[in-house]
């Protein structure tokens, strides 16, 4: 059964049999195709106004969960606002994913847990008694080994808006931020906490803050379109050469998003130059278990957050101040999201690394 | 002998010893009589599909259209098969590839994973729309096209053609976009990576890519004047071209199997009565073998047939299965491990097992799982262990390493595919996905007793190979068999979870190598002992290479095989050369640093092969090679460095190869039973017959891939070129005589004789054209004849092996991220010697393909299993990671031409020899630039982290 509700009132509160909520699709069908995911689909394609971005007077930006992530990336007033999140949307999966997938869906898609996806396989999140990849093979899996299920969160979106401290909007179910929408990683049952037919309306993104400048890094084994080993979101405010303000989170590590709040610490009060970035990224592992096959994304964690730290110290900073009138907006000669999302680029250690990295907030 | 469908082949060379005679899967159920282990749907035809229909109206390539869709159906099944418009193509099935982009509104979209409800009011334009709005069918003149699709072919952006259509939809909206932007600028080849980064090309077309997309960019293709060097561009780029995934008969019928869990079972119960119930079912057959025996996880244990797709998954669910689960040998260390379990316990299952080579079984000790040593490729063995005795005590240089490769999968973005139909009892066409379109018929005719002209097996396009697709394997046998049982074509397609579980792989291997030289650097001894994981075939021959290369000197060559319960490997591209130049090649890279010495120099005193040696020569020319750094010049964050390989390949050919000319007032036609999976069969024959006549190409109507023509050569171990060249020759040549003839008489000539373009003579030139609209129908047959002084190995079942051992050298220079761990190949030179390049445009989009290939393997590709259980955990092409088009640097070509005067033709295979030495000179590369010698593939940045590290 399919059923393509237009507005939010024809969506009753979610019963004791929900239906499996499709947007974008671009998880959900391999996942139907599997088996993983069966029952009647509530459609949300003629669902109106969730795909828009709305601004409030403070300058604080609503983004509908219909938004496709490509749209996001693109958006020239987000990206003034919040330079990271929108590098970090148009880094992740391909373009012809990013132009189907919407905002919403990427943040509760399922994880990519190669024991997970085996139709034939009964891991802890179907339901089985045991992690599989835990006792198998986890080289892509977690280094902070914080719950029963050994599988790291696949949602760079997610990642971003822990560091923005967003929160989200719940048809049929409470708002939670993104930090509760995730939770510790000790909940097996899924990859969020949304109870089962509750439908995520809009991301709500706090006012930026004035003059950041932010970067968003995956580490991968290729160039382009590839499940981060590690990814990292940076977001700073530097006064006078001293840092601020500072958010650092980190996806590709744990079952949750994870926000590096003892990093940022180490940073705030700190000269904004290669020697705090150092000392901060060093204490990124703090907290971090491995698990035997993941030891080796220990150094990747700290490298990536010194990159990533580093191509922030380098970002243009945002000139967002209050209020972000549109058409002022349209007009600012903002760098496409894509290419501030940060990259290998072909010959890494030519200058060309460091001119991406100031694109990377140059809005 | 072994049950399993799935894994018994032969190796290429027909009759293979230890193989020879063997009826493949002859002890499997749908050989025989099929009451006990088939059956038949009860219910008559399903008029009406169940389950729920959403209407959908939407517009695609200009025309409205209604449709009814279930929800669950993906934009692409519905446009495919629906509509009709099979031009986009399935390939990965997650959205990785990018084979299924179509534009949605103008904006390229996945459409595997776009439900077809989605198109609801929307505008569709898939590559048959291109540049030919509104008309989705119809034939669009060359001017019609968009400059992007005639870019492709100017630039030779494609090979097998499967991923062109999507790669060609979403570099034209990029186009499109750029023009309006930028007008007739160049984007950077950054911008294109950025835009392509969601499409893979197995093929390696990626540098030709770059050029079309740059060059449509600045407005180089607006035009239709650009020569197309490849013969079938246009279909392919036009989507036109039909692949056996395309083919939808009436009634066609889609087959689904059931695939064991588990790697090592006994099967206790197989009951499908349920699932022959489902209305839409047709028929089901087994494919396990007397013993039930399940010895990889992903054996395909029964299958059955259903009016679609969804109906036969369904249906798959209601069989009923039980397992006997026994304890599995996962990898070598399992395999050899005290008390593991044994894969071929009794004797007669080890007369026929799967073979992973290319060449033939040789009878070999077997003691458990181990299986060798095979010795065969020794020379002076004993005194190859005195020399490196001598060298262990201190004489001369000694280089002692154990170098590893791990499992890599074929991945054709054509997934293994056939369609069979029955008429009668006694005859059979197939549609296959194969890369040896005439043995294939023959081989079928034999495997189920019909007469050979009563099989046709047809292939027109071929979504690539490598040779995973050179042998009769379980698809064909499951679309024989179901369509017997169901009175009906079948199609069967292998999903990308099984494809890369048992469609092929190239076994791993554990090479320990030791290299002695005397005091004066000449090399004394070779030793070479490789442990091969071929999963549950057998064939490990990776000292074969070991033979071919610097072959003076003394050597000790073992090979074994560890059998253990994984898929089987199959031939893969230059099967054994990658592993074997792996180890060799940074061997001998060793030895010229302990010496040091330059490391051409000392290939160059121990090979006396004349088309390395001309290569080294190239090489000493090339400025970035003559000023590379020092070793570990640099220290920082970012180090480069530069490697260099050579590598061996035999040459091959088929001297049973024939081609048929048929010529007349229609044209010229030149037919023979090859195919073409983008290795370029008709392009080779086009511009032969084209050259000798003094004609453009497109004058030969060129014809491929039909058993039923004169036969051609299988597409595997480099033989195609080497077999038609010289029949395509002969046959022009009887053609020339026979027009001249022809035009003397007729037109009263005086000193006739053949000419460029036509028959000249006192007077002047009579042109091809003339004489063929007054000539009868002439029909002439070439034949490929004897090399002079004959072949190194004369056919053995159709196979020669040549008097010359083409040469490679391939050099790198690659930059490490030590932050990272990140390895990117910024410039690569590929310099081979073939002999004469019949094809220069194609011949260098093979050899980058190559190259590509190569550095894919050295750098990303890794299959992994569960180590325990041995179920496939890369099970998609997110997982499996291949080549993106971000990741490819600059690459040159260079080809020597001298030599191989005895060679007829004097063209020999090139298509191996390109992807055997990318990877030991990636570990070369890797050594000079920060003194770590790679020992392990692929460099994953957690090995080169730790490899820099120390």
């Amino acid at each position: 059964m399919i059923r393509f509700p237009s507005s939010l009132s024809e969506i009753e509160a979610p019963g004791a049999n929900p239906p499996v909520i499709r947007a974008g699709s671009t998880d959900l069908t391999e996942r139907r195709r599997l088996r993983m995911a069966s029952g009647p689909l509530l459609d949300l394609r003629d669902l109106a106004g969730l795909d828009t971005i709305e601004w409030d007077p403070l300058g604080a930006a609503t983004v509908g969960a219909k938004v496709h992530i490509a749209g996001a990336a693109a958006d020239l007033a987000l990206a003034r606002a919040y330079p990271g999140f929108c590098a970090a949307a148009g880094a992740l999966a391909t373009p012809q994913i990013r132009a189907v997938g919407t905002v919403g869906g990427n943040l509760l898609q399922a994880n990519r847990c190669w024991y997970y996806r085996n139709p034939d396989e009964r891991c802890l999140k179907k339901g089985g008694a045991a992690c599989l990849a835990r006792a198998g093979d986890h080289l892509y899996h977690a280094c902070f080994d914080l719950g029963p299920c050994a599988c790291v969160h696949p949602s760079t979106l997610g990642m971003a808006l822990l560091a923005y401290e967003a929160s989200v909007m719940v048809h049929g179910g409470k708002d939670l931020t993104v930090q509760a929408l995730y939770g510790d990683g000790s909940d097996v049952t899924g990859d969020h906490r949304l109870p089962p037919g509750a439908l995520l309306t809009h991301v709500v993104l706090p006012p930026p803050q004035p003059r950041e400048q932010a970067a968003y890094f995956r580490t991968i084994s290729r160039a382009r379109s590839e499940w981060p080993l590690v990814e990292v979101l940076v977001r700073l405010v530097v006064d006078d050469g001293t840092v601020s303000f500072a958010r650092v989170a980190m996806g590709g590590v744990a079952p949750v998003p994870l926000r590096l709040t003892a990093v940022e610490a180490a940073l705030v009060g700190q000269p904004a130059k290669a020697a705090t970035f150092a000392k901060a990224a060093a204490i990124a592992t703090d907290g971090a278990k491995p698990l035997p096959m993941t030891k080796y994304k220990l150094e990747l964690v700290v490298g990536t957050v010194l990159e990533t730290l580093e191509r922030a110290g380098h970002a243009t900073p945002s000139t967002t101040t209050a209020v972000v009138p549109a058409a002022e907006a349209a007009a600012a000669e903002a760098t496409p999201a894509e290419a501030a999302a940060a990259e290998t680029t072909p010959a890494q250690s030519d200058a060309k690394a460091a001119g991406k990295a100031e694109k990377a907030g140059g809005v | 002998m072994t049950n399993e469908i799935s894994t018994t082949r032969r190796g290429f060379l027909r009759g293979s010893i230890g193989t020879a005679g063997a009826a493949l899967v002859a002890d499997a159920a749908c050989s025989r009589p099929l009451e006990l282990e088939s059956g038949v749907g009860t219910q008559a035809p399903a008029t009406v599909e169940a389950g729920e229909r959403v209407p959908v109206s939407t517009t695609v390539n200009g025309k409205a259209r209604s449709l009814e869709v279930h929800p669950d159906d993906s934009a692409l099944d519905v446009v495919r098969k629906t509509l009709g418009l099979t031009g986009s193509k399935l390939g990965c099935g997650h959205g990785a590839c990018g084979a299924c982009t179509m534009q949605l509104d103008g904006t390229p979209v996945v459409t595997c994973l776009l439900p077809a409800t989605a198109l609801e009011g929307r505008t569709v334009i898939t590559v048959e729309g291109l540049g030919a709005e509104g008309d989705d069918h119809g034939e669009p003149p060359e001017t019609a096209l968009h400059p992007v699709q005639r870019a492709f072919m100017a630039e030779d952006a494609l090979q097998c053609g499967y991923c062109t259509p999507g790669f060609v939809v979403e570099a034209a909206a990029f186009h499109d976009a750029w023009r309006k932007e930028h007008g007739d600028s160049k984007p950077s080849r950054d911008e294109v990576a950025a835009a392509l980064s969601g499409h893979l090309c197995r093929c390696g077309a990626y540098t030709q890519i770059y050029a079309a997309v740059q060059g449509a960019c600045a407005g180089r293709f607006d035009a239709a004047d650009s020569p197309v060097p490849r013969y079938d561009a246009h279909e392919k780029v036009t989507g036109k071209a039909a692949y056996t995934v395309d083919q939808q008969p009436k009634g066609l019928l889609h087959a689904k199997t059931l695939c064991s869990p588990h790697a090592h079972a006994v099967v206790t119960k197989l009951d499908w009565t349920r699932a022959l119930a489902v209305p839409g079912v047709r028929g089901a057959i087994s494919l396990l073998g007397e013993s039930k025996k399940i010895r990889y996880a992903g054996q395909e244990i029964m299958a059955l047939a259903a009016t679609d797709e969804r109906t036969a998954e369904e249906a798959l669910l209601l069989v009923d299965i039980e397992y006997d689960v026994q304890p599995a040998a996962i990898g070598m260390a399992a395999a050899l491990a005290p008390g593991a379990p044994v894969v071929y316990a009794a004797k007669s299952d080890r007369k026929h097992p799967a073979n992973s080579s290319e060449g033939p079984l040789f009878p070999e000790p077997w003691e458990g799982n181990l299986r060798g040593p095979l010795k065969l490729f020794s020379k002076k063995d004993g005194q190859a262990r005195k020399q490196l005795e001598k060298a262990r005590a201190g004489e001369g240089t000694l280089v002692e390493g154990t170098w590893y490769t791990q499992v890599q999968c074929h991945t054709t973005l054509e997934p293994h595919t056939a369609m069979a139909q029955w008429s009668g009892e006694d005859e059979l066409t197939l549609h296959l996905s194969t890369q040896a379109v005439h043995h294939m018929a023959g081989e079928i005719a034999e495997r189920w007793g019909l007469k050979e002209e009563r099989v046709r097996v047809l292939a027109q396009y071929v979504g690539g190979g490598f040779g995973s697709k050179a042998t009769l394997t379980s698809e064909v046998v499951i679309a024989v068999e179901l369509a017997r049982v169901c009175g009906g074509p079948v199609l069967y397609v292998l999903d990308r979870r099984q494809d890369l579980m048992i469609g092929g792989n190239r076994p791993g291997s554990k090479c320990e190598m030791a290299l002695a030289t005397d005091a004066k650097g000449m090399l004394t001894a070779m030793r070479s002992v490789t442990h091969s994981d071929s999963g549950s075939a057998v064939g490990g021959v990776v000292g074969v290479m070991h033979r071919i290369v610097y072959p003076e000197a003394p050597r000790e060559i073992h090979d074994y095989d560890v059998i253990n319960h994984a898929p089987p490997g199959k031939p893969f591209r230059g099967p054994a050369g990658p592993q074997a130049y792996w180890a060799l090649e940074q061997a001998v890279d060793q030895v010229a640093h302990i010496r040091g010495e330059d490391p051409v120099e000392l290939r160059k005193r121990w090979d006396p092969n004349p088309a390395r040696n001309a290569l080294y020569t190239w090489v000493q020319t090339l400025p970035a090679w003559k000023d590379r750094p020092a070793h570990k010049a640099d220290r920082g964050r970012y180090r480069r460095g530069m490697g260099l390989a050579t590598a061996a390949w035999f040459s091959f050919t088929e001297p049973g190869c024939r081609i048929q000319i048929d010529a007349g007032p229609d044209g010229i036609v030149a037919s023979t039973a090859a195919q073409d999976m983008g290795n370029g069969t008709r392009t080779s024959i086009a511009c032969l017959i084209a050259e000798s006549l003094g004609v453009p190409m497109r004058a030969i109507d060129v014809r491929v891939g039909d058993s039923h023509y004169v036969p051609g050569p299988m597409a595997g171990g480099s033989r195609t070129t080497a077999s038609v060249v010289p029949s395509a020759q002969h046959a022009a040549e009887q053609l020339k005589e026979e027009l001249v003839d022809l035009a003397k008489k007729h037109f009263s000539l005086r000193g006739a004789h053949a000419a460029d373009g036509g028959v000249g003579h006192e007077g002047g030139k009579v042109p091809w054209s003339e004489v063929l609209a007054i000539s009868p129908k002439i029909s002439v047959v070439g034949r490929r004849k004897r090399d002079e002084g004959g072949y190194f190995l004369p056919p053995i079942l159709g196979l020669a092996i040549e008097r010359a051992i083409a040469g490679s050298l391939q050099v790198v220079e690659l930059e490490v991220d030590t932050r990272l761990g990140h390895t990117k190949v910024l410039r690569t030179w590929g310099g081979y010697g073939v002999g004469r390049i019949v094809s220069p445009t194609l011949a260098r989009s093979q050899a980058q393909g190559g190259i590509i290939q190569g550095i894919s393997y050295a750098l990303y590709e890794e299959r992994r299993l569960d180590p325990g259980r041995g179920f496939l955990l890369t099970a998609g092409l997110e997982d499996y990671r291949i080549m993106g088009i971000g990741d490819v640097g600059e690459i040159h070509v260079h080809f020597d031409e001298t030599g191989y005067e005895k060679i007829r033709g004097r063209s020999v295979g090139l298509a191996e020899l390109v992807t055997l030495a990318p990877a030991a000179a990636i570990g070369n590369a890797m050594f000079h630039a920060t003194g770590w010698r790679p020992h392990e593939l692929p460099l994953r940045p957690d090995r080169v982290l730790q490899g820099v590290r120390g």
